[in-house]
């Protein structure tokens, strides 16, 4: 089929395969997929220009229908959300600065690869490494509970932090936090999402579990919540410079809309631990991902 | 959880083939009766082109849902909540 908008011919069928694999991941982990979906759109044979923003703008439609689907399961804090998104706007802005900086001093491909590659193992090797004692700690202990941190050594430092406005949220069953922490790990987010040039979920979801605090399952929809507002302001900016083919995008998330709706429905039968575990993967392949760009095996230039 | 898990889950893979019905019917009627106009929004004014995208994808996402949770409803399906 010919999208005229952008003028390729890809199969249609191809693009609703694409979007329900990435529909399935992105309501199940809450993250929006394009570490994946990128990738996959280019090898279709998609101009870059036209992955990143057409990948936006199903990611903006799969991650509505799946934050809705996560709201009557009671899985989204608007509140966390509103105020999180400020930050991360400022982070992304940052994030976006520091790349020019770095297009200006050359090199900015190595540096934003090695550095993704890095942050990417970090998170994986971490998320791994404390959900399986999490796990463990379910099966010795016979703890029954949906979900338990192996390691809140650092929210309970976050937390510590007694900086007013100190704030709760209770739909997360946090009582006080600093309104900075949250602001601040926002603003991280952001930062790393437009210095990497990705959407962020798979940083923010863990950041939420083990800076912020949050139960896993209220994590992933809020993270796309988050994304719902993040995504849609990077369709509008990206369509603005013609880089949206919508007709293509509408294609695929005939297959994401299903597939976000089935990943947000499986997570009531997983505990937060075994979410976890399975999300370490995630970030694995898009280091593998990035990789495989960086030594030029499939010849679609560096990470921007 | 409420109701019969069985029946819970036979319900939801009623709801994804209703729903999936109506995506694609609803990609269907924007390819036939808005692909030309899109097309020459894209090609005439970048702004209103960027609003229209933003519409329809939001639009796929809240209203298709609304009308398969009122479809549901109509046939009385106990939905997974």
């Amino acid at each position: 089929m010919e999208f005229p908008i952008s003028g390729v011919t890809v199969d249609p069928l191809l693009l609703v395969g694409i979007g329900f694999v990435v529909g399935v991941l992105g309501g199940f982990f809450g993250v929006g997929g394009g570490f994946l979906a990128g990738p996959l759109l280019f090898w279709t044979g998609v101009p870059i220009n036209i992955v990143v923003g057409t990948d936006l703008a199903h990611m903006t439609g799969k991650s509505i229908v799946a934050a809705k689907r996560h709201r009557t399961l009671g899985h989204v804090d608007f509140r966390l959300g509103f105020i999180m998104v400020i930050g991360t706007v400022v982070g992304v802005e940052i994030g976006a600065r520091l790349i020019e900086y770095l297009e200006v001093a050359g090199n900015v491909d190595r540096v934003v690869g090695v550095s993704y590659i890095v942050i990417l193992l970090v998170i994986s090797a971490f998320t791994a490494w404390e959900s399986i004692r999490a796990l463990n700690m379910i099966r010795t202990e016979s703890l029954d509970v949906e979900d338990v941190l192996a390691f809140r050594g650092i929210t309970q430092r976050m937390h510590g932090i007694r900086l007013p406005p100190m704030i709760s949220f209770p739909q997360s069953g946090i009582e006080s936090v600093s309104l900075w922490v949250v602001l601040g790990v926002g603003l991280i987010a952001g930062v790393l999402a437009g210095f990497l040039g990705v959407g962020g979920g798979f940083i923010r979801m863990p950041m939420l579990v083990y800076l912020v605090g949050m139960p896993t399952h209220v994590a992933v929809g809020t993270d796309l919540f988050e994304i719902v507002i993040s995504a849609g302001f990077g369709t509008l900016t990206h369509a603005l410079k013609g880089n949206v083919d919508i007709l293509m995008a509408l294609v695929m998330q005939t297959g994401a809309a299903v597939g976000a709706q089935i990943g947000a429905v499986s997570t009531r039968y997983f505990a937060g631990p075994r979410i976890r575990l399975a999300f370490s993967v995630l970030p694995l392949i898009g280091a593998i991902l990035v990789i495989v760009r960086l030594l030029g095996l499939t010849g679609g230039g560096g990470i921007h | 959880m409420k109701g019969n898990p069985r029946s819970l889950l036979r319900n939801f893979i009623l709801e994804m083939i209703l729903y999936g019905v109506l995506v694609v019917a609803y990609f269907l009627a924007v390819l036939r009766f808005l692909g030309e106009p899109l097309m020459e929004l894209y090609e005439s004014s970048l702004p209103l082109y960027a609003v229209a995208a933003l519409i329809l994808i939001v639009a796929q996402g809240v209203v298709l849902e609304w009308v398969t949770s009122f479809l549901v409803n109509l046939l009385g399906l106990e939905r997974l909540e």
